[in-house]
């Protein structure tokens, strides 16, 4: 059985749980959320790579930007705020924000404070435990290295469209995402 | 003439950023060669440790990248394991956030004992288009680059890794093979350019 995770405040699920991924240990699920609540936002789920490509999937028709941060990545740490800027500004103009947590389940406390200070108002998950990252990471972009921050841009088609690595400032964020909308 | 100046020093800047942008030597090519000077104040040139080592493992780590630190002891244990083997382990340090003297508490506190170096405006980082920590390069006696990526796939625990990659590009070398599997991929922390 897939585990679910616990979502702030007891709230019902407004959304479907899907099955995701083969193997018994990273038996996981999608948890496409329409909107984590700002007041307690928590993860709202666990994806692999099969996941990942479903969560960007449901997104299409928008312009979707996929953030991949740690609690322990300081730099990821740093640029957040901006995404959470960006996704408010651009939400009604047919922006996405998805964030992707590489935390593993032993930082599951320090996720929860983070998100809890940050307040993100656009879901995050967290990449499932087990299995090869290889695998997740080459699902992503074949060229990407691994390396966190990580961003990704996808045209409202569903097209990546482009990669930042590293840390960005809202000014780079908001210039690749302006280019996507027009 | 004064424009020609100006084309002039465009043009030098543009061949120095194409330089410090070039791409990621391809396995099989000739792997940059640099020197640097390690936390003991010795010199250490990758061309003269090539002729001295059946291969030399250079490992772009950290002190506060909590990947690169799951490793420490793995670290230490391969680099003692395969140093009497004839395999030179090189750490470099390319984070400008983590100045030398920590870099040498770490060493200490981490019991390693192989080769360490700082990278000074993070060149060597540059050469090899090292992106995160921890990142490993092997370098094969003939001076070409046989492996680049993790050290094994599991960095929260070591009795559970299924697939120790740099160990096994370490034994096929060897054993006088080809290594087969040359590229992996892990997360890892950012390197901190300068």
């Amino acid at each position: 059985m897939p585990r679910r995770l616990k979502r702030g405040g007891g709230q019902p699920r407004p959304y479907a749980l899907r099955f995701v991924g083969a193997a018994p240990a990273a038996a996981l699920f999608v948890a496409a959320a329409a909107a984590a609540a700002p007041e307690a936002p928590k993860l709202a789920g666990e994806v692999d790579a099969e996941g990942y490509a479903a969560a960007v999937a449901k997104q299409k028709g928008r312009v979707v930007l996929v953030n991949f941060w740690a609690t322990w990545c300081v730099p990821c740490r740093e640029e957040y705020p901006d995404l959470t800027r960006l996704e408010k500004a651009y939400r009604d103009k047919g922006l996405a924000v998805l964030g992707i947590s590489i935390d593993s389940v032993k930082d599951m406390a320090a996720v929860d404070k983070f998100l809890a200070k940050m307040k993100p108002e656009f879901p995050n998950y967290r990449k499932a435990s087990g299995g090869d990252d290889q695998i997740f990471i080459e699902s992503v972009d074949k060229d990407w290295g691994g390396e966190l921050p990580f961003t990704v841009l996808y045209a409202r088609d569903g097209k990546k469209t482009k990669v930042l690595s590293g840390k960005q400032s809202f000014d780079t964020f908001e210039a690749a995402v302006k280019e996507q909308l027009e | 003439m004064n424009k020609l100046k100006i084309a002039l020093c465009l043009a030098v800047t543009l061949a120095l950023a194409g330089a410090a942008l070039a791409e990621a030597p391809a396995i099989g090519a000739a792997a940059p060669k640099f020197q640097l000077t390690t936390i003991d104040g010795k010199p250490f040139s990758l061309a003269d440790a090539e002729k001295a080592n059946k291969a030399v493992v250079l490992m772009f780590i950290a002190t506060k990248c909590p990947y690169s630190n799951a490793y420490n002891d793995r670290l230490r244990q391969m680099a003692a394991d395969y140093t009497k083997k004839g395999i030179l382990f090189v750490g470099i340090n390319s984070n400008n956030t983590e100045p030398e003297a920590e870099v040498k508490s770490h060493a200490q506190k981490n019991k390693w004992d192989f080769t360490i170096a700082k990278d000074p405006g993070n060149k060597v980082a540059d050469l090899y288009d090292a992106k995160r920590t921890p990142e490993i390069y092997v370098v094969g006696a003939d001076g070409k680059l046989v492996y680049h990526g993790r050290i094994d796939e599991n960095y929260e625990e070591p009795t559970k890794v299924t697939s120790p990659d740099l160990k096994n590009a370490l034994d096929q070398i060897l054993a006088g093979q080809a290594v087969s599997k040359t590229e992996t991929k892990a997360f890892g922390c950012t390197i901190k350019r300068a």
